[in-house]
């Protein structure tokens, strides 16, 4: 998977799930300050992440350090590399 | 005791989306039931019409709000907004401490709950469930919802009592504010349309399955011809306030309560009891200190059920006799379920406002077990000073409740 499928994928989460506009979406977005998301939001945003790219993730202790968007994208290419191994 | 009034009121409808849609569509003898296409996938659901509501400007509640709602608690927040808002409350009073909500209905949003199901019972896997779920499909949903969005910081509660959800919840309200706990309460009840919820009278012989290609034939409450009652879906609700302060500031009262009751017939879950009806209504008499033949209209539960529409029938025979004009509002806007006593005492409202008391629509040939009572089949001009609300609920819960002019 290329890294602009990936964005692409993200993008579509933030917007189908928190209605996001695509304007707001850049990497270096911080999820809770700069897109608004709380604790509920990150149960429904790993849900939404583990549908859209068919991975599991929920107890995946690196969620924890995610703050980005950038950080999602980087996060989706390693559990897709890994998942590859 | 303080004396309660009503100083506000919402509603979504089947026939429209405020007060005064609803009045007109009432006013025209509009019939909201419709052939429901997309019920007939379900595999022994023979009742295929509804009066669905129309769900819309959903998108202006944030969605940190939203997320929460289920179909049934937008309906509340929708109605909510628009009783505060003809109410005139100012933000400041809904997070005063002094005002309250008690919003009811049958279950959760049952779409909710269906989709939840959907969700989990394939895999038997749960980490696909999302935050909120939970929120939309809890017994409480409308009530919370409510809350959370007004910001009301007073008593937040919820009736679930099936059909007499929303009735239950202004008794509840009014008994708060005369006891002093508050000084306003928005009380209600709000309901979402749901094949798994017709499917759930229609097992029971007790929704409309032979009008499926005449849908604006159905339901017929009283008459003859009636086969059940169609399901339906939206919410009202009423601002309830502490009679004297809604006079200080000098708000429109729509009405003062006078009385309200609600009894149990502890002997069956589902068939009505004429007995339990006439104890019931004549507690309601006694606490609101009328007498039969000073009740000038009563606006009927009757949902066009064989059984249900003879019982209320005969308990308002005997305590009234053929004197009292009589109307149920089902035959316009179907059965609301946990909203109908909250939307069909709005509407009472307006007929006492406007001095008109509705008919009942697609009564032709009262039933001969329906007769002996006041049947209202025209648009009957009358003045109204005081009148009864019946709401009978699954579980054998009655509830009755009285307006008085003011």
């Amino acid at each position: 998977m290329v890294e602009q499928d990936i964005i692409r994928m993200v993008n579509e989460v933030f917007n189908e799930s928190f209605e996001i506009p695509e304007d707001k979406l850049v990497p270096g977005a911080n999820i809770f300050n700069d897109l608004g998301l709380d604790s509920l939001d990150i149960v429904d945003l790993v849900v939404a992440l583990q549908k859209k790219f068919a991975v599991t993730i929920r107890d995946d202790e690196r969620v924890r350090t995610i703050r980005t968007l950038g950080d999602i994208h980087n996060f989706i290419q390693l559990i897709k590399k890994e998942n590859k191994k | 005791m303080r004396r309660v009034a009503i100083t506000g009121l919402g509603a979504i409808t089947p026939l429209g989306n405020s007060v005064d849609a609803f009045i007109s569509g009432l006013e025209r003898g509009e019939n909201a039931t419709q052939y429901m296409p997309e019920w007939e996938k379900y595999t022994g659901l023979r009742c295929l019409v509804g009066a669905p509501a129309r769900m819309q400007d959903e998108k202006l509640i944030p969605r940190q709000n939203r997320r929460s709602m289920g179909r049934l608690s937008i309906f509340a927040v929708q109605a909510a907004e628009q009783a505060v808002k003809d109410a005139g409350i100012l933000p400041a009073e809904l997070s005063s401490g002094r005002l309250g909500c008690v919003i009811g209905s049958t279950m959760g949003s049952a779409e909710s709950i269906n989709e939840a199901f959907e969700t989990i019972l394939p895999d038997h896997d749960l980490s696909k469930l999302t935050s909120t779920k939970f929120f939309q499909c809890i017994s409480h949903t409308a009530a919370l919802n409510v809350g959370q969005y007004l910001g009301i910081t007073g008593t937040v509660m919820s009736t679930n009592a099936a059909c007499a959800s929303a009735l239950q919840a202004i008794g509840t309200g009014y008994d708060i504010i005369r006891l002093g706990g508050q000084d306003m309460m928005l009380c209600g009840g709000a309901e979402g349309l749901h094949p798994t919820v017709v499917g759930s009278f229609d097992v029971l012989f007790a929704a409309s399955s032979t009008f499926n290609q005449d849908p604006k034939n159905t339901p017929r409450p009283f008459d003859a011809r009636r086969d059940g009652l169609v399901c339906a879906e939206g919410s009202g609700i009423v601002v309830l306030e502490d009679y004297e302060r809604a006079q200080k500031r000098k708000a429109k009262i729509y009405a003062e309560i006078i009385g309200y009751n609600s009894f149990g017939n502890g002997n069956h879950v589902s068939e009505s009891n004429r007995e339990a009806i006439i104890a019931c209504v004549n507690e309601t008499l006694t606490r609101a200190a009328v007498a039969p033949g000073e009740v000038d209209y009563i606006n009927a539960h009757a949902t066009a059920t064989i059984q249900g529409d003879k019982e209320e029938a005969a308990a308002i025979r005997q305590i009234f006799g053929d004197t009292v004009p009589v109307s149920s509002l089902k035959g316009n806007i179907g059965h609301t379920l946990g909203a109908s006593g909250s939307l069909e005492l709005i509407a009472s409202l307006m007929m006492m406002e406007k001095g008109v008391i509705y008919p009942t629509l697609n009564l032709q040939e009262p039933d001969k077990d329906c007769r002996g009572i006041k049947h209202v089949m025209e648009p009957l001009k009358k003045e109204i000073r005081i009148f009864l609300k019946n709401c009978f609920a699954f579980g054998g819960i009655n509830a009755a409740l009285i307006c008085k002019k003011t």
